[in-house]
């Protein structure tokens, strides 16, 4: 392929298939940065947005603690889990859902507006990862927030509980809320993918979405079918409980969270599978 | 000009007797109910939704009165025991599913996408179309929303009886109210979009502080003092608190009748209030396109 055309950016992202692996990654890699510094600068144009979204998640956080603080004001431990022990899960649970919430935004109105209104066409023309254009055309910058407010919590909770975090707790939080972060968007990559195949009338990612307020708390509160069911069937309680299980669970459930990262790549493998089978699927609505 | 408003004046619409008016919100009603009746299926998921939020909190209450009991505390938090604990509970999410709308977010994008000036210019005030709307979309969630949830939620949760016939009949009235009081703060939430370019934010925190503020999620009996003071003054707890009390019998007499009373008189102030506000918005409205 010939490329005359002038200027840094058309040659630093230009197309070639001569490639090496490596090099088609970082050239990938390149790409969605550019998408996310783009992204950045059009919402700087709206300060104002961001600082009021910003507000909003702080608001909700607010709110949160303070249902978590009254409930410990009438209670020594809930089934055993102290109050420091809670507000560290709960802290620990914003990092992989900040983290999720900055690149799932377009998953929600895929079916609408990729799927019914033809921009998956676009999609499909050009030579990168459809699934990895879709996640990185649009950001939720108020995952940023949620990520710095989670660490926040953990750190707080953390001179609470005295406890003693070193080099390896901080290799942990880097490998698990990633791991994490990658169950959640397993999740609901699967429910978008179904779109594939048939027009979802029913809605079916409110419900989940409403469930993951639930797995913030530690799941041994919960009945066995609950609990088996969030471990096995719809996975939540990886996203929070057992891999910060890691920092406070102790013995019981200390080892249990280093599986976290292995439940991420297997739900989100099987998801991107399944939309590997949906783009396969996909007939443009010609719209 | 004046010949054409003879020509018309036969047809003129916004002169119309208050029968006519009560005929043309009442179709409002009517289509709103039907609008709801063709996304049906959505509500069958929100079923599972409601049988969530009432499950999850179940199980941390019972953890909580689990917790007390283990410690030797008393067995009643902020008056309430377990039992009367979990019923709060799903009474709250009961009615919620009742007195729900999106009055905020739809005026907020009526507001923003311009499509509100092609409001202004038909015959009718639009607080009262949505108000009317909103009672068409209660009807709908009353039969096929509030309904179902009470079936699921009342025997697998083993909720509490009504404290009386005459609780009931009350909690019912007092429900219909939060649904005036809802709608109409929706409604002026939506007016915030007239004065502000982007009002997700607004609206995000409304969706999140709205459970909160209205007792759905923690009774306001658990609160310190003080808090439990300010929310008095607030007319959210008109919204979830005080017809939940009433249906568990804990306001009888005179604190039953002073709860119904400050629900009609935050029913009427709201609907005053965003009345006015909606004369001062629509004064100077941009559209840009639309």
């Amino acid at each position: 392929m010939e490329n005359t055309t002038p200027g840094t950016d058309a040659t630093r992202f230009a197309f070639r298939d001569d490639r090496s692996r490596g090099a088609r990654i970082a050239w990938q890699a390149r790409i969605f940065g550019a998408y996310f510094v783009q992204f950045l600068k059009m919402r700087l144009a709206y300060r104002v947005d961001f600082v009021i979204d910003t507000l909003a998640v702080l608001f909700s956080l607010v709110i949160q603690l303070a249902v978590l603080g009254v409930m410990f004001s009438k209670v020594r431990a809930l089934d055993g889990w102290t109050y420091p022990q809670v507000l560290f899960i709960y802290g620990f649970s914003l990092v992989p859902l900040g983290l999720f919430n900055l690149i799932s935004v377009n998953l929600y109105g895929f079916a609408d507006e990729y799927l019914v209104g033809g921009r998956f066409d676009r999609v499909l023309l050009r030579p990168v990862g459809s699934l990895a254009q879709v996640i990185f055309e649009s950001f939720n910058v108020s995952g940023l927030s949620e990520i710095a407010l989670g660490l926040a919590i953990m750190a707080g909770a953390g001179l609470k509980l005295g406890a003693d975090f070193g080099v390896t707790d901080l290799l942990a939080l880097l490998v698990l809320a990633p791991g994490a972060a990658l169950v959640y968007l397993g999740v609901f990559l699967g429910i978008t993918t179904v779109s594939f195949w048939f027009e979802d009338k029913m809605g079916l990612a409110p419900p989940v979405y409403n469930l993951i307020r639930f797995s913030r708390y530690p799941i041994t509160i919960y009945s066995l079918p609950v609990r088996v069911f969030l471990t096995f069937v719809l996975p939540f309680a990886w996203v929070a409980f057992y891999p910060a299980a890691w920092f406070v669970g102790g013995e019981r459930f200390g080892k249990v969270a280093l599986l976290t990262p292995l439940v991420g790549v297997l739900v989100f493998g099987g998801a991107a599978l399944l939309w590997r089978r949906g783009v396969r699927n996909y007939v443009s609505t010609g719209s | 000009m004046n010949a054409g408003a003879a020509v018309t004046a036969g047809l003129a619409p916004w002169r119309r007797t208050r029968l006519a008016s009560l005929g043309l919100y009442g179709h409002f009603i009517r289509l709103a109910f039907l609008k709801f009746l063709a996304y049906r299926l959505r509500y069958y998921t929100g079923v599972i939704s409601y049988t969530v939020f009432v499950a999850g909190h179940y199980y941390l209450y019972l953890a909580l009165y689990a917790g007390r009991a283990a410690d030797g505390l008393g067995a009643t938090v902020g008056g309430l025991t377990v039992r009367e604990m979990i019923t709060y509970v799903a009474v709250s999410w009961i009615g919620r599913s009742l007195y729900f709308n999106n009055i905020s977010r739809d005026l907020a994008r009526m507001v923003s996408e311009g499509e509100i000036a092609m409001h202004l210019i038909k015959p009718f005030h639009l607080q009262s179309v949505m108000m009317a709307e909103a009672v068409g979309e209660a009807g709908f969630r009353l039969v096929m929303f509030t309904v179902p949830i009470m079936l699921v939620v009342a025997p697998v949760f083993h909720v509490g009886a009504p404290a009386g016939a005459a609780a009931l009949l009350w909690t019912l009235v007092s429900f219909t109210l939060s649904l005036v009081i809802y709608s109409q703060m929706g409604f002026l939430v939506g007016c915030l979009a007239f004065a502000m370019k982007n009002i997700q934010g607004v609206l995000r925190a409304q969706m999140v502080g709205m459970d909160f503020l209205t007792g759905v999620i923690v009774p306001f009996t658990f609160f310190p003092a003080w808090f439990q003071a300010a929310v008095n003054w607030l007319p959210f707890q008109c919204i979830s608190y005080v017809p939940v009390m009433i249906y568990l019998g804990k306001r009888t007499g005179p604190a039953l009748v002073s709860g119904i009373l400050l629900q009609v008189a935050w029913a009427v102030g709201l609907t005053v209030a965003a009345r006015l506000i909606w004369r001062q918005a629509t004064r100077r409205v941009t559209v840009q396109g639309g």
